[in-house]
């Protein structure tokens, strides 16, 4: 073989197999052309749980169009293709499989409700495809973290659990702290995380009460808590019996602070009507996941946003900018992607997200182990009309406990 | 333990206890009439919560109403599903066809017809208290604290008990009521309308159902799921007093209510929501009929 014929040889071997990579690169993934990048989003729209889902959608649906008015994201405008999931694992579990290989979607962003986002974990991740949550805490979805999957926009329940005990350790100086929770894996997981925490900070926790969920009476835990002389009482009860906890502590004029978990008071103004006694909250305070209340100052421009979007919506839930926070970390990573997009870059960009959104009570981050995004929370304090922001957050450092 | 923490138990024992005996109470109602056990109770409490609520805060009557309201609007609930639904399943059934199961099933259907119903209204979302009847700083009754709805619960418990055995007792058509239950095809030879009595004892039970959902409710915070968990301790009352005798399921509530908080205060609190169960297993093993049920006997359900 002469020389030239050996350099035509290699200059056209360089030449496939640049084409070839080229090609390779551009063989894009599913949902992605151009000119759009294609989202499946669900949540639920029907059902009793509506109300944890419409308004995170509707959000999130608003905060693309904004990014699609505002040019897209590298030329390529989102489109959506928006399903009822109805809080339900099997119904997420077909979803996924409809967006995959009917949809052809890029990814996945959805779901409001933990028992029901765990329903797609295993096809997403088979099937390598990103799925971001709405608005679901998702623990089991998040914690052994997967490639896929990620979540916990509101926080995890250990972010929960160690955010509102350290509140009543840094916050109200407390050493001897009262725990409720519930005898599920949610107060596991919310107890494992804030007695780590009291371990580290040298504080004890002098009684751990963990109750049904469908406790009737508290009297035997709450005489428990009196009996350990706390100086704070913590609550990660949900709703029904929060408002029992609250009201039997009163009854047995129980002066301590109490610190009430986000969970157990979904509406402030109802969990007052609830108690009915304002006497029982001069010291009652309570977490939650955002950095203001819905109409205070650093939350009104997302709340005005939404009411012009949706002018029907008079009252949105509280949950409404979940959604927001979740569509933003979507389209930072896309934006950090930048124009050669592909499923696993996308997610590589979303284990680089460190987003301060604005909404939350600090920044959401992820990383090659960490799937959930948020592990701080805010507190309020609450006298049964008024709700203020406590200084500052409190934040999880991941570690964990077995609890007792 | 100290004494204060074992009055204080007692005390707020009795006060669930009565809720869960009256509740109980409508469970053998209608066991004692149609030998079917109505698993839709605990919906027929939750329904009566929500009738009271939605009387005191829409239509803003008082109390003394909402409780009347919630107690008429769950008769004819009852007296209409023992009717068209039982009396329909009865009537279907071939000659000698065992129809107990289709009615338990009919009644175990009704509770998810009931939860879904009310599921439909957007006001159910949220867990709600009905507003208190009596308010005011808590009363001591020595080392024991009581607050004023907790004598209002025992009080109209006791008065509604103390009633009905007096109708039972005392007037005819209670003795109707009585003869019926016991011996239904005796009691259609001396010409008593059985079919109606068994409507009368549907409606009445369902009407005390109603009327303990707007007593509990007061107490407790309301939801749709709010009747199961109340359903399943009316039942553990019901066996321990004895599922044939109402004074015995009386005494089963009140016991229950005590054995619960005083595990809860003695062995731990995560022990309190298996009591019940452990409290049945223990009725069933060592006296089946219950405390004051009447002679042992074993029916498939």
């Amino acid at each position: 073989m002469t020389i030239k014929r050996l350099s035509q040889l290699r200059i056209f071997s360089v030449f496939l197999a640049t084409a070839l990579c080229a090609g390779a690169t551009y063989a894009a993934d599913p949902g992605v052309t151009d000119t759009e990048i294609v989202i499946g989003l669900h949540a639920p729209l029907s059902g009793p749980l509506a109300a944890f889902g419409q308004d995170p959608l509707q959000a999130a649906k608003m905060w693309y169009e904004d990014i699609n008015k505002k040019g897209g994201i590298h030329g390529r405008k989102i489109r959506v293709i928006a399903e009822d999931d109805k809080c339900n694992a099997n119904e997420v579990g077909a979803l996924a499989r409809k967006f995959v290989t009917v949809d052809k979607v890029f990814m996945i962003n959805g779901g409001s409700c933990t028992a029901s986002v765990v329903g797609a974990q295993e096809f997403v991740n088979r099937e390598k495809v990103p799925f971001v949550m709405l608005n679901a805490s998702g623990d089991p979805a998040v914690f052994p973290a997967t490639r896929y999957v990620f979540g916990a926009f509101p926080g995890s329940q250990g972010a929960i659990g160690a955010g509102i005990m350290g509140f009543a350790i840094e916050g109200l100086k407390g050493k001897r702290i009262a725990y409720i929770a519930h005898n599920d894996e949610y107060g596991a997981s919310n107890y494992g995380a804030a007695k780590a925490l009291a371990d580290k900070a040298g504080a004890q926790i002098v009684a751990y009460e963990r109750i049904a969920l469908s406790i009737t009476d508290v009297t035997a835990p709450m005489l428990n808590v009196r009996a350990s002389n706390p100086d704070v009482i913590i609550s990660a009860a949900y709703p029904a019996p929060a408002v029992l906890i609250a009201q039997k502590a009163a009854e047995y004029g129980m002066k301590q602070p109490l610190v009430q978990a986000i969970q157990g008071i979904p509406a402030p103004e109802v969990f007052a009507k609830n108690v009915g006694n304002n006497d029982a909250l001069k010291n009652f305070y309570y977490s939650a996941p955002v950095n203001d209340l819905p109409d205070g100052p650093k939350q009104i421009k997302w709340l005005e946003m939404y009411k012009k979007a949706y002018p029907d919506r008079l009252v949105p839930s509280v949950f409404m900018v979940y959604g927001i926070s979740s569509a933003m970390v979507v389209t930072t990573a896309l934006e950090k992607v930048g124009k050669n997009l592909t499923r696993e870059r996308f997610v590589d960009a979303m284990e680089t997200v460190k987003l301060d959104s604005g909404i939350m009570a600090a920044p959401f981050e992820f990383g090659k182990g960490r799937r959930d995004a948020l592990r701080a929370q805010s507190i309020f304090k609450f006298d049964g009309v008024k709700s203020t922001l406590m200084p500052g957050f409190y934040t999880w450092d991941g570690s964990t406990t077995s609890p007792k | 333990m100290s004494s204060m923490a074992l009055y204080q138990s007692i005390a707020s024992g009795i006060v669930s206890g009565c809720v869960y005996a009256l509740v109980a109470l409508s469970v053998v109602l209608i066991f004692k009439a149609s030998d079917v056990v109505n698993f839709a109770g605990g919906e027929f409490v939750m329904l009566g919560a929500f009738a009271g609520l939605g009387a005191l805060t829409f239509l803003e009557v008082p109390y003394f109403l909402a409780y009347a309201m919630a107690a008429v609007a769950l008769f004819f609930l009852g007296a209409i599903f023992n009717k068209v639904v039982l009396e329909g399943v009865l009537k279907r059934a071939k000659h000698g066809q065992r129809t107990l199961v289709a009615m338990v099933i009919a009644t175990l259907g009704l509770s998810y017809v009931i939860k879904g119903g009310v599921r439909l209204f957007s006001f159910t979302e949220e867990v709600r208290r009905l507003p208190s009847a009596f308010s005011g700083p808590p009363i001591f009754i020595g080392p024991v604290v009581m607050q004023w709805q907790d004598i209002a619960i025992v009080s109209i418990s006791l008065a509604l008990m103390l009633a009905l055995y007096i109708f039972f007792q005392k007037t005819l058509t209670g003795k109707v009521l009585r003869a019926t239950s016991q011996n239904p095809r005796a009691a259609a030879l001396v010409g008593i309308p059985v079919q109606l009595m068994q409507l009368y004892s549907w409606g009445l039970a369902c009407a005390i159902a109603g009327v303990s959902g707007v007593l509990i409710g007061a107490k407790l915070p309301v939801s749709p799921d709010f009747g199961g968990p109340i359903m399943l301790l009316a039942f553990a009352a019901a066996i321990i007093g004895g599922f044939t005798s109402l004074p015995g399921v009386v005494i089963g509530g009140i016991l229950l209510g005590i054995i619960q908080n005083l595990v809860g205060i003695t062995i731990s609190s995560t022990a309190i929501a298996v009591t019940p169960f452990v409290v049945i297993m223990l009725v069933l093993v060592f006296r089946p009929q219950g405390l004051l049920g009447g002679r042992h006997r074993i029916k498939k359900v």
